[in-house]
């Protein structure tokens, strides 16, 4: 029963991410990137949105905090997601790490204060995100294309399903008795997370976007090459970063 | 008796492709890497000495640790078969340099962090081995940063850094590649675009 109703829902996935194939003109000059001209168009799109509104907010953001506030802050989002990890480490199969999840979380929710301080880490319950994302690499569901979305940014079938599935296992969704005032508690969290993501990276981006001859490329490349760390579908023995480095041999591009 | 000397060329074999991959000394590989993670905190980042004094520093600790013609040839991936000779040596050049601008500005960002090695894992390529660390990162879940090592004879080279699995060199493979195709296979707007990115003013060292 169980592996039907697994069946059932990865058949699901599948059939949604070729929906997905279908419903957008497939950009055929490069196999690797078949939404291509779809996801520039994104790309520039965010772009904008993130030169006039995100990046002014999270520079604003920085300037009336401190480092360690900084610090803190992230360390309570961390928190916040200790849940969503435990549940997805039994839905892999992982018990005791799903226990050690949710033992951070009773910890630093109280100890650590609201989870500003990572009081369980000290203990020697370690930090182990996971996702449903995480989980549907472990059931081994390819991650699909790379996709760029409004407002969302880079993504995959796979990685946009899990973020989908997560909210609906973040605490802060049931907050509230009513499902609309935990819809509009979710919203703010991902507004300030959003907030706070960006104010981590925004000397990095900053410089990749400088030194980019095609940032687009850049972006798309760091993030698949980043997911595909899950993608051992239970075989760990090789690393994906563990590619022919022999130049004297005939090479085509190697897109990842 | 046939079969005795398919064995023994079968044995023979195994023992040579066997040879040519763990052709690389590990102990010695994680030492190089210790000690050019040690040489770039003690002698840049923590050093009381000018901006300038660890800019040339970093600069030679980086010519002597990387080896920017073999990354630079790769990352130019089937072009570098169509680049000329003069194209080609233009490309190395400005590509260390841009390295050089980009990585001694964001150096100090190390400042107060440490390297924790742990152990190496065996590369598909000969000669070449990952060295593995991690780094801690405040107080979430500490960074992945893997050393791909190449030794030639004695002597022992970064070919490539891998960031929480991001590989530098293949981004930047992917980026130029990218980059040429689109400019229908013009290496000299690469080489040149990529001149005007090292000639731009240097931007300042860190924010808060």
């Amino acid at each position: 029963m169980k592996k039907t109703a697994l069946f059932s829902f990865v058949s699901a996935l599948a059939l949604l991410t070729a929906s997905c194939a279908l419903a957008t003109n497939v950009d055929k000059h490069d196999p690797n990137d078949p939404y291509e001209s779809f996801n520039r168009a994104m790309f520039e799109f965010n772009m904008q949105l993130d030169k006039y509104i995100l990046k002014p907010v999270a520079k604003g953001y920085r300037a009336i905090t401190t480092p360690d506030v900084r610090e803190r802050v992230r360390s309570a989002f961390n928190n916040i997601k200790e849940p969503i990890s435990a549940v997805n480490q039994l839905l892999q199969g992982e018990i005791k790490r799903s226990g050690t999840s949710v033992g951070r979380f009773v910890i630093n929710s109280t100890l650590g204060l609201g989870g500003t301080f990572d009081v369980a880490s000290a203990w020697g319950l370690e930090h182990h995100p996971d996702g449903f994302e995480e989980t549907l690499a472990k059931w081994c569901v390819p991650s699909g294309p790379y996709l760029v979305l409004p407002f969302i940014g880079s993504t995959t079938p796979r990685a946009f399903t899990g973020e989908i599935a997560d909210s609906f296992t973040n605490p802060v969704y049931w907050l509230t008795e009513d499902r609309e005032d935990g819809y509009y508690a979710y919203a703010g969290y991902v507004a300030v997370k959003t907030i706070i993501n960006r104010e981590a990276v925004l000397d990095l981006s900053d410089d990749l976007e400088r030194n980019s001859v095609d940032f687009y490329t850049t972006m798309k490349s760091a993030y698949m090459q980043n997911k595909s760390k899950l993608n051992t579908c239970g075989n760990e023995s090789q690393a994906t970063y563990d590619f022919d480095f022999e130049i004297d041999e005939e090479v085509d591009d190697m897109e990842i | 008796m046939k079969k005795n000397i398919f064995a023994v060329f079968l044995g023979l074999g195994m023992i040579f492709s066997t040879g040519a991959k763990a052709d690389v000394d590990v102990d010695k590989a994680d030492a190089f890497v210790r000690q050019v993670t040690s040489n770039g905190i003690e002698e840049i980042i923590n050093a009381n000495v000018s901006q300038k004094v660890k800019d040339e520093r970093f600069e030679k600790l980086f010519n002597q640790s990387l080896d920017l013609d073999f990354i630079g040839q790769f990352v130019l991936g089937r072009y570098w078969r169509t680049a000329t000779p003069q194209q080609r040596k233009d490309f190395i050049k400005v590509y260390r340099e841009l390295n050089i601008k980009t990585w001694s500005a964001r150096f100090d960002e190390f400042k107060g962090k440490s390297f924790v090695f742990t152990g190496s894992t065996p590369s598909s390529s000969k000669n070449q081995v990952f060295i593995n660390s991690t780094v801690a990162m405040g107080e979430g879940a500490p960074a992945k940063v893997v050393w791909r090592v190449k030794q030639t004879g004695n002597s022992f080279k970064i070919v490539d850094i891998i960031i929480e699995n991001v590989s530098l060199a293949i981004t930047a493979r992917n980026e130029y590649t990218a980059f040429i195709k689109n400019n229908n296979g013009n290496v000299e707007a690469l080489i040149k675009d990529l001149q005007q990115k090292v000639n731009a003013p240097a931007t300042s060292k860190k924010a808060a």
